[in-house]
């Protein structure tokens, strides 16, 4: 543990170097460069709203903003986790050669959704003015829910990252499973089409946690209930730590697989 | 572990065979019988202060697949079964030595024999399959330094990056920046992407960068290969500069006229077994001596022959 915190201490400056050079690369040679990442986002919103709009509309209050929000928390989950996944494939060249953390190589990863994911605020509250959302005080809470799915996200990241480096096949299987997950996920239908018995595991999924806490926040304006805050917590906690644990039993052997 | 067992030669400094074979019979009996002992560290040898590098009863093993076209299903099945076959590769075996501080050491042997893998193991890249590596101080790591660079970056990117890798921070390698640049030959192409750059200069850089550092153990593979003649000048200069200050150095070079020249011991290893450790001079010597004994010539003069025919 004390190794694991001066190692940390140590190295941060090359964390940072990482981060910013994530960064860079992520839109290299591209015109509008970190545009994208307000302006994808935007049109992803825009293109749901004209498709699922006739089915929803009437039902769910806010439509634009209620699918912008779901979204936003969504694709950071699913993006963070893909890239982390393949992030010590991709870095092999570093790990194969110097003697560096290679947690560092998750972090940076997530962190650069997350970059993405605070980027989207900006299109996203512009929006929230053009279709009338009030903008209220618990939005400022917003950034408490985005620590939780963060924490969440990197501990999800972690864990298959650990296991994506021995079988590349995970990469192929996640993204079915990101695509079962999305329709899982009440992101585009409200939660009221569910069956009542069933209910309840909607209520166990963790992604739609995250979602429903920012919903009560920047819609509705209201504290998310507690039990919500309590399991949304809880999950981001274990999450992390079986990430971390997962990752560190397999790192040793990681090089094997390079 | 069919091959069989080399017993390591020891050389003292003038020459004289020094019985070795205490720490090797002891390890040869429990070898096989322990699957994992990276974390257990067996018999406690005492450490002395002026112990560098301690390097005890080392094994690396790799799998290599043996990649048989057996299909997708029997492979799901043998998946299931636990019951995936693999060629066991002992890179290194049984593989026990220590290195003063401020001594320098040259690791010789032929291709694949293992040397790269033990630097990278003392390094801390490679975690050994068996027995333990201690190392005192901070490591400099010299290996295939171009290896971590982003090609798409700049050069001027590019030296915070791979610097702060060596776990130095943006200030200190700020200061030594100017140094670097100037080392490294780069000039004006200081803000060009390195993917545009000739593969000498992007070696140049690399040893400019891996050299800036002062570290207590120093871990070279082939660096001093890099570059013209004139660089190749400079870099030993540099070398032999790091050195000075009481430094272990740790080598992996196929010029045993290097070797010569900046190393005081020599390690030989031969199909991943330590084979002789002793003065650069007369392990090198053996060394060659055997390498020329070897039928390489006589069978690429027979190829040659028969291409010709």
């Amino acid at each position: 543990m004390k190794k694991t915190l001066y190692e940390f201490y140590n190295y941060f400056p090359f964390l940072k170097e990482v981060i910013k050079r994530d960064f860079k690369k992520k839109y290299y040679k591209s015109i509008l460069g970190v545009a994208w990442s307000m302006l994808s986002p935007l049109l992803m919103m825009i293109v749901m709203t004209i498709v699922f709009s006739t089915l929803f509309n009437r039902t769910i209050p806010h439509y634009p903003i209620y699918l912008f929000t779901g979204n936003l928390i969504f694709a950071f989950v699913f993006e963070g986790a893909t890239h982390c996944m393949g992030c010590i494939v991709g870095n092999a060249g570093l790990i194969n050669k110097m003697n560096i953390p290679n947690y560092f190589f998750c972090i940076s990863s997530i962190i650069q959704s997350f970059i993405t994911l605070l980027l989207s605020f900006i299109p996203y509250f512009i929006v929230c003015v053009i279709t009338g959302v009030p903008l209220n005080a618990y939005m400022l809470i917003l950034p408490l829910d985005f620590a939780l799915v963060f924490v969440f996200t990197l501990g999800l990241g972690m864990f298959l990252c650990a296991y994506a480096t021995f079988l590349r096949d995970l990469n192929y299987l996640f993204q079915v499973i990101r695509r079962a997950w999305m329709y899982i996920t009440p992101i585009f239908y409200p939660i009221d089409i569910v069956p009542e018995p069933f209910r309840f595991l909607w209520d166990l999924n963790p992604v739609y946690i995250y979602i429903k806490i920012a919903r009560d926040l920047a819609i509705d304006a209201t504290l998310p209930s507690e039990k919500m805050l309590i399991v949304g917590t809880c999950y981001s906690l274990l999450m992390l730590g079986l990430g971390i644990v997962t990752f560190k039993e397999k790192e040793d052997r990681f090089f094997l697989y390079l | 572990m069919s091959e069989k067992k080399v017993v390591p030669v020891f050389y003292d400094e003038s020459g004289n065979i020094i019985s070795s074979s205490q720490t090797m019979t002891k390890n040869s009996s429990d070898a096989s019988s322990k699957e994992n002992t990276s974390r257990i560290i067996t018999p406690p040898r005492k450490i002395n202060e002026d112990i560098s590098i301690d390097v005890n009863d080392v094994s690396i093993m790799f799998n290599l697949s043996k990649n048989r076209e057996e299909g997708v299903k029997e492979y799901f099945v043998n998946f299931i079964k636990g019951k995936l076959r693999y060629d066991e590769f002992w890179a290194l075996r049984n593989i026990s030595f220590q290195v003063k501080k401020g001594d320098s050491l040259a690791l010789i042997g032929r291709n694949g024999s293992g040397k790269s893998t033990l630097l990278k193991a003392i390094a801390g890249i490679i975690r050994p399959t068996r027995g333990s590596i201690k190392v005192q101080g901070s490591i400099a790591p010299l290996i295939e330094i171009s290896g971590g660079f982003d090609r798409s970056l700049s050069a001027r990117e590019n030296i915070f990056l791979a610097g702060t890798m060596h776990g130095h921070t943006r200030k200190y390698m700020q200061a030594k920046f100017d140094e670097i640049v100037e080392f490294a030959e780069i000039g004006k192409f200081i803000d060009v992407p390195l993917k545009n750059f000739s593969s000498g200069m992007v070696s140049r850089l690399g040893f400019a960068i891996a050299t800036c550092v002062s570290a207590d153990v120093v871990i070279a593979d082939e660096v001093l290969s890099v570059g013209d003649a004139r660089f190749r000048i400079k870099s030993e200069e540099r070398i032999s500069k790091l050195l000075s200050g009481g430094t272990t150095f740790l080598l992996v070079s196929h010029s045993t006229g290097a070797v010569k020249k900046l190393c005081k011991k020599a390690a030989w290893i031969e199909k991943g077994q330590l084979k002789e450790l002793g003065p650069a001079s007369i392990v090198c010597d053996h060394y060659t001596q055997f390498i020329r004994s070897m039928p390489v010539r006589a069978a690429a003069a027979k190829e040659r022959r028969s291409v010709s025919e």
